[in-house]
Formats: structure tokens, C-alpha cells, sequence
């Protein structure tokens, strides 16, 4: 499914020094569920690089690893920690979920959530309005928060082509790119994305995985993509970490991982290297 | 006339409960079942801080606002976080404790004789009245003025959005507990506020004015006015109003103390089949469009 | 000695009626899923129905408690294929169900008052037999009252764990869609449980009637402390229901032993919201 686009390193602007992309690192994290163990993570460092993979087969913890990255799933045991630049790190064991998410940590849904009564123009304000805006008293301040992010929204609606961008997303593809959208517009440092492309049209997929690549060029957003799709796995990350049962089994560049043989008889072994 | 003016000015202070009601309910996605506590307090608090300790009007009515604030802001903060049924049940919990220490506090509140009598805040001979209703259709209509504005501002956005998906707003990085703290704190104070004036209005005040009819009342006037609309207190006040009275005038030929005693249970027995039906048949109340509804298998919680 | 023996005899006699209903109470919240609100209203009708009876048509006492609790059965099944099956079936949700219960027990009570009036009925029993226990006075309604509910409670937990019937009820409660793919009809298990549930109610009715006064607002006083029993007993669980019900009964009888009934309530009240915060968290908050 390779469309054959060569993937190196992401290279930084010239003559701009190259800002660290966000870090988390998982210290002895585990989750049971019912007495069964579903992580079981030593140590793992995620975000050092620009695009990373999490692959693994059905049930290896995967999803439930995100949750627990963001504090919507409470750990079993151990600690994460987050370090936005590279110098101080922060515990987010325990922290409320809208608090992680201010901090910069933010994953798109791998089902479908949406807010019925807004408009797609309405989701993407919301998630660009500030503090500042949001306050009960604020009865004026629409007109310059739609001012000030009337470029930024047109140019996801253009570039996603949104038919109706002042009716509400129909369709399942439409509610996963403005899934996607709201989340980039939180302007994370860290942004994992679960199944981001499932459900999605051919050539959506393609401008998904195309501004992918470039937000984590040019921005200082490290992304982590949970994907079932492998040829766009190879395309689009320059390091993979694959779990299976729960622990993370092996760690590399796509290379590495097509030829790492225990993988290649765990799980690329049928069909889709 | 001065009987008119009574009625009118009540139906004034409902329109205001229900369109707070609409920004706590039909905005926000909180089941306040406790209006009658918030109004209540605000009630009989302004009356002892005007009768009992002499202040002016205006300081009494906002001292009451504030002191209804803070009790808002408790019980806000003991039940925001909690699931629907049981924000419903607690705040009517409230309400309940509420009525029930009126009652029993009676070196406080004189308890079920009564506290009286509280004035008007101003004397025009016997325009008094009258000139009180404009000053609370000029209040009410400012909350339905803003209830009309906030919509389509950024903050009336998250609150839709808390609404509709609470989880996602948090996902996103909305601090939802507080921004619903914000808005229950501020709409219910001002319930108490209106609880002020009504105060002035009844001149004297006894517990059973705190009994969940006056809940009652502003939630069906909102459900049938449309929940999610701006003017659905308004026009949910105003029909029941209408309709109540048109049903009094073709019913009541003469006027008996027997036939006046079985108005009230008649008017109350009405509201509840009104609900009934309105939530059976349509729920999103007269100016409400049309929302869709999930079938019986669904979880309510997606 | 006796100051704290006397509140826990009288509070377990005393709870008889709280128990009933928590246990009516609790099977509708566990099988159509909802808290009903109406169902004080349930109580309240029992209670009248057996004024009829007794004070109206001048039966015996003895005789009314069958027929009424049978009639408040069938009330609480008229309301259920009236109002809330109907409701259910167009899609109508949990909490929007609590507001139509809320339009339920309004019209309901407030056409009891037109029927009857405001004043306080009381019934025409007889001279009661008193009996010695522990050093206070119990008359034989309270150990009628007391053994009915035992029994009423006893015979639901064997209905519900040892009988066919019951069986079907739970998996109903428990998985709709399945239930219904095996074959079981639940049109006819709703029936039946929200008729227990009417004659369980009917009979708090009656014996709190019994044990003070009947008036229209009976049922809705008690509805909040029903509805505190049945979260805190574990919503759905009939054992639970009951271990609640007779330890709320007791507090209640010990606190107004020691101040005013009002007070009681406000206690319990406070302590049903502490419970509630305890143990309500809602989805999103929990992440």
C-alpha cells in the first residue's frame, strides 16, 4: 500500500535551532482489568521523534495504553511523566484529564464522539476559544475570536473540503476529521491519534497522513499513531514500537521492524509487510 | 386590578426562574430540581435582612444574592460532578432541607405563622404596584436578553458543548467542572435574587411558599416552551398562563369557596399531565426543533 | 437503658412501611431503569384506597389490607402501560423519564386532593392488642405490619432467585436484547413486576396510615428517603433494599426520639447527598 514516498528524519528549518519535541516517558505501568494484566510496560520513552508507530494485533493494549497516557483510564501502577522541553517533568498519575490536555497532551478517538447541537464552524471555535473568552460575562468577544481564527479554520475546511461547514458533520468520515481537526486546533505538544484513518475515504487519508507529516516537520508537536494499516505506518513514522500482550516487544526504525523476525511471525507474517 | 397586577408580576418572576433555568438546563445539561430552595432562601432572607435588621432595599436584595451565591456555589461544588439522577435528586435534597428548616427555625423565620410584613422598596401611592411589575419585566428582561446573546458566544458554546459531551469538552482541555460551577453559582444566585423581590411582592412570607410547586412550575413552563431555546421560559410562562386562565374563565361560572379551593389541585393536576404529555409527544417544547431521539437500547451515557 | 433500646424496637417496628416501598421501589429502578417518582404517589393510593374501604364502606381493617394492595397493584400497572412503557418506547431517556415521573406524581396527588381533600384520614381500627417487648408498648399492627414485610420481602428474594419468573426478570434487567432473543416475552415480566412493586407500595400505604395519618402528600414525603434506600442499598439488590430500609427506619426512629421528625428528615437528607457524592461520580468526571 506504500505510495512510495521515501521517509528520512525530519530535517529542521535552516538557521533555526531545532526545538525539542515533547517527551513522556512510562515508568513500570500496568493495567489489569478483572484480575488479567492488559499493560505491562517497564519503560518506555514516547514523542523523541518527529512521527511514531504503535502497532501490535488486536487486544496487545494498545488503545488502552493511550487512556492511560491521558488519565482517562486510572493505572494499575507506576507513573507518567511528561517533560514539554526537554527540562522539567510533570507526573500526570492521577491528573484530571482536562488539565493533561492543557498541558498538551491530546488523542484523537478511535470512536466516534461528537457534540450533536454544534455546527462544524461551531466544534472548531470551541476548541479554539481561550479562557479569556469563556467567561460568563463575556457577552462581546465572538466577533474578534472569529476575527482572529477565521484563516486558521478556513484553511482546515478548504483543505479537508467540509461541504457545509456551517451544518452539522453527517457522516462517520466527517465526525473522524473533525475529530482530528479539534484536537490539532488544541495546538498539543504531544498529539497521539488512534486509528486515525479507519473509516476514511482514500484521498481523506492522504491529507491526513500529508499534514501529519508536516505538522510534526514544522511545529514542536511530536505525534504517537496507533494504526492498523501498515503501508502507512512505514510511509509516514520514523520509529515504531510494537506491543503485543501488553508489553512493548520491540522498538526500531520500519526497517528494523519488517525484519525483525519475531514480529514477522507474531503479526506481519500473513499479509499486510 | 391590584389582583392582576399580583398575577402578572408572579408570572414575571417565573418567566425569569425558567429562562435561568434554560441557561442551567437547557444550555448546560444541569438537572436543577432545587429552584424553589435557591428563590426560597433568597425569599426569606431578604425579609429578615429588610424587616428584621432594617437594611435598605438595594443592600438587602444584593446581601440576599450573594448569601444565595454562596450556598449555589456549595452545593454546586458537592454535586456538579455527579451523573444526572442523582444532580436531580440532590438538588431537590436541597430544596427539601430548605423548606423543612424554614419551618423548624422559627425563632429565624417565625416558622408557619409567618414573617411579615416585608414593603415595597418604594412608595407611589397606588401605582406601587404597578410600577414594581416594570421594574421586574425591565429585570426578567435583561436575563432573557442575555440568555438570547450568550448562544452565540464563546462561552454559551462550551456550555452547549459541556451539554453534549461533557467528556469531549475535557478531552479538548475545557475545565468543565468549573465552568459549570460558574454558571449554576451565577443562575441560581440570581434566583435568590428574584426570590428578593418576590418577597416585596407577598409581603409575607410562610414555609409552604418554598414547596416544590414553584420547581414545578418553572420546569414545565421550560419544557413546554422549549428547553434548548432562549425564549422557551418565556413562552412556556405565558402559554400555561394563557391557557390556564381561558380554562378558569369557561369553567368557573359561580364563583363558590368550594369551587375556589379546587383551582389550585386543578391547575397543578393540569401542569403534571402537560409534562407528561409534552415529554411524551414533544419534548423539545414549542420553539424547539426537532432533536433526534435514541431508541431504548442505546445506554443513555453515550 | 432504655433511651437506646426504645428508638431501635421502635425503629425496626417502624420501618415496616419504608421497607416495603424501598423494596417496590427498588425492582421498577432495576428493571425499566429509572428512578420513579411517581411511586410515592404508589403509597399514597394504597393508603387511600384502604380509607375507602375501612373509613367510607366501614369494613373491618382486617379485610381491606388484601384488596387494596391488590387495586394499588393495578394502579401501578395502569401507570406503567399508560405512561412510562409507552414513554420508554419512543425513545424517551433516564433523566427525561424522572422529569415525566415528577408529571406523574404531581397529577396523581393533586387528583387525590380534589378526591379527597386536605384533611388527614385516620383509620377506624379498633381497639389494638398491646404486647410487652423489650419494655415498650407495641400494638398488633406494628407485628402485623412488621411480619408482612418480613414475609413480603422473603417471598420477592425467593421470587426473584429460586423462580422462573424471577429469573427472566433479571436477565431482562441485565441484558434487554439477549432476554428478549431467548425467548423471554417481557410484556408479561414487566406486568408482573410492576404489579409486586404496586402491592408492595399499596401495603406502605397502609400500615404508615396505619401508624400516624393518611393524607395526599404521604407517598411524596417518603419518596426521597426511598429513593436514598435504594442507591444506598445497592440499587437492584432486594437484600440490599432491606438491610437499608431497616437500618434508615432505625436512625429515623432514634433521631426523632431525640428531636423534632423534621430534624430526622434533614439528617437524612444531608446524609443521602454525602451518599450520593460517594458514590455518583458522573462518566465524565471519571474521565
Amino acid at each position: 500500500m506504500s505510495s512510495g514516498v521515501a521517509r528520512g528524519v525530519a530535517a529542521a528549518p535552516i538557521g533555526v535551532p531545532a526545538v525539542p519535541p515533547a517527551r513522556l516517558h512510562l515508568r513500570n505501568v500496568t493495567k489489569s482489568f478483572g484480575g488479567r494484566r492488559v499493560v505491562d510496560i517497564a519503560d518506555l520513552s514516547l514523542g523523541r521523534h518527529g512521527i511514531e508507530g504503535l502497532i501490535g494485533p488486536n487486544g496487545a493494549g494498545k488503545t488502552t495504553l493511550m487512556n492511560l497516557i491521558t488519565q482517562k483510564l486510572k493505572l494499575g501502577g507506576g507513573r507518567v511523566l511528561f517533560s514539554a522541553n526537554g527540562d522539567g517533568q510533570v507526573d500526570l498519575t492521577g491528573m484530571p484529564i482536562d488539565r493533561v490536555a492543557r498541558l498538551g497532551i491530546v488523542k484523537t478517538n478511535q470512536i466516534i464522539r461528537d457534540f450533536d447541537g454544534l455546527t462544524v464552524r461551531d466544534s472548531l471555535l470551541l476548541s479554539l476559544a481561550g479562557g479569556r473568552h469563556e467567561r460568563f460575562y463575556r457577552v462581546a468577544s465572538e466577533g474578534r475570536l472569529r476575527r482572529e481564527t477565521a484563516a486558521e479554520i478556513d484553511h482546515y475546511l478548504d483543505y479537508f473540503h467540509f461541504e457545509d461547514p456551517d451544518g452539522h458533520a453527517l457522516s462517520a468520515g466527517e465526525k473522524k476529521l473533525l475529530d482530528i481537526i479539534r484536537c490539532l486546533l488544541v495546538k498539543p505538544r504531544l498529539l497521539l491519534m488512534d486509528e486515525p484513518t479507519a473509516g476514511l475515504p482514500e484521498d481523506q487519508t492522504r491529507r491526513v497522513m500529508d499534514l501529519m507529516i508536516r505538522k510534526a516537520a514544522d511545529e514542536d508537536v511530536a505525534i504517537v499513531i496507533v494504526e492498523h494499516d501498515l503501508g502507512l505506518i512505514w510511509e509516514v513514522c520514523e520509529f515504531v514500537h510494537f506491543m503485543a500482550d501488553g508489553e512493548i516487544v520491540v522498538q526500531g526504525t520500519p526497517a528494523e521492524i519488517r525484519r525483525n523476525r519475531t514480529v514477522a511471525e507474531k503479526y506481519l507474517g500473513s499479509s499486510d509487510a | 386590578m391590584s389582583y392582576l397586577i399580583f398575577v402578572l408580576s408572579s408570572m414575571v418572576v417565573l418567566i425569569g426562574l425558567a429562562t435561568l433555568l434554560h441557561l442551567q438546563f437547557g444550555l448546560t445539561g444541569i438537572v436543577n430540581f432545587g429552584v424553589a430552595g435557591f428563590w426560597g432562601v433568597g425569599l426569606y432572607v431578604f425579609g429578615i435582612l429588610m424587616v428584621d435588621l432594617n437594611l435598605p432595599f438595594i443592600v438587602a436584595l444584593l446581601l440576599a444574592t450573594v448569601i444565595v451565591g454562596v450556598v449555589a456555589f456549595v452545593i454546586g461544588w458537592i454535586v456538579l460532578d455527579l451523573d444526572d439522577q442523582a444532580v436531580l435528586v440532590a438538588t431537590l435534597s436541597f430544596a427539601t432541607i430548605g423548606f423543612y428548616l424554614v419551618t423548624t427555625e422559627k425563632w429565624l423565620t417565625k416558622g408557619v405563622v409567618g414573617f411579615g410584613t416585608v414593603p415595597f422598596p418604594f412608595d407611589f401611592g397606588s401605582s406601587t404596584e404597578l410600577v414594581f411589575l416594570l421594574l421586574l419585566v425591565t429585570l426578567t428582561s435583561l436575563v432573557v436578553l442575555y440568555a438570547r446573546r450568550i448562544r452565540s458566544q464563546p462561552f454559551g458554546r462550551l456550555l452547549v458543548g459541556i451539554r453534549d459531551n461533557e467528556g469531549l469538552a475535557r478531552s479538548l482541555g475545557k475545565p468543565t467542572f468549573r465552568q459549570k460551577l460558574v454558571i449554576f453559582t451565577v443562575t441560581s444566585a440570581l434566583m435568590g435574587f428574584f426570590g428578593g423581590m418576590s418577597a416585596s411582592l407577598n409581603h409575607f412570607l410562610v414555609p409552604y411558599l418554598l414547596s416544590p410547586t414553584i420547581t414545578f412550575a418553572a420546569w414545565i413552563a421550560l419544557i413546554l416552551g422549549g428547553k434548548r431555546h432562549w425564549a422557551g421560559g418565556l413562552v412556556g410562562v405565558l402559554v400555561i398562563g394563557v391557557i390556564f386562565d381561558i380554562l378558569i374563565e369557561t369553567y368557573a361560572p359561580i364563583p363558590t369557596t368550594e369551587a375556589a379551593q379546587m383551582i389550585p389541585n386543578i391547575k397543578y393536576m393540569l401542569y403534571g399531565l402537560l409534562l407528561v404529555l409534552v415529554i411524551m409527544f414533544r419534548p423539545e417544547g414549542i420553539l424547539g426543533a426537532h432533536a433526534p431521539r435514541r431508541p431504548r437500547r442505546e445506554k443513555p451515557n453515550v | 437503658m432504655s433511651t437506646l433500646t426504645d428508638p431501635l424496637v421502635l425503629g425496626l417496628f417502624g420501618a415496616a412501611p419504608l421497607v416495603l416501598a424501598a423494596v417496590g421501589f427498588t425492582l421498577i429502578y432495576y428493571l425499566s431503569g429509572f428512578i420513579n417518582v411517581a411511586y410515592g404517589e404508589n403509597v399514597t393510593m394504597g393508603a387511600y384506597l384502604a380509607v375507602i374501604f375501612n373509613v367510607k364502606l366501614g369494613w373491618d381493617f382486617y379485610l381491606t389490607i388484601v384488596p387494596s394492595a391488590i387495586l394499588a397493584g393495578l394502579l401501578s400497572v395502569a401507570t406503567f402501560v399508560l405512561v412510562f412503557r409507552p414513554a420508554m418506547r419512543r425513545g424517551v431517556g433516564p433523566t427525561e423519564m424522572i422529569i415525566l415521573s415528577v408529571g406523574m406524581s404531581f397529577f396523581i396527588r393533586y387528583a387525590a386532593r380534589l378526591l379527597f381533600g386536605i384533611e388527614l384520614y385516620l383509620f377506624d381500627t379498633g381497639k389494638p392488642t398491646y404486647f410487652t417487648l423489650a419494655g415498650i408498648g407495641i400494638t398488633s399492627y406494628q407485628i402485623i405490619a412488621l411480619a408482612l414485610a418480613a414475609v413480603t420481602v422473603v417471598a420477592l428474594y425467593l421470587f426473584i432467585f429460586r423462580t422462573g419468573y424471577g429469573e427472566q426478570m433479571r436477565a431482562l434487567a441485565g441484558n434487554r436484547d439477549l432476554a428478549k432473543a431467548s425467548g423471554i416475552n417481557p410484556n408479561r415480566v414487566s406486568l408482573l413486576i410492576w404489579f409486586i412493586a404496586g402491592v408492595a407500595g399499596g401495603l406502605a400505604g397502609i400500615f404508615y396510615g396505619v401508624f400516624s395519618f393518611v393524607n395526599s402528600d404521604i407517598g411524596w414525603n417518603l419518596i426521597l428517603i426511598v429513593i436514598m434506600i435504594s442507591i444506598l442499598g445497592r440499587v437492584g439488590s432486594v437484600r440490599g433494599a432491606l438491610v437499608v430500609g431497616v437500618g434508615a427506619g432505625i436512625v429515623v426512629a432514634f433521631v426523632t426520639q431525640v428531636t423534632q421528625s423534621l430534624y430526622a428528615q434533614v439528617v437524612l437528607l444531608v446524609l443521602f447527598i454525602l451518599v450520593l457524592k460517594l458514590t455518583r461520580t458522573s462518566a465524565a468526571m471519571r474521565g
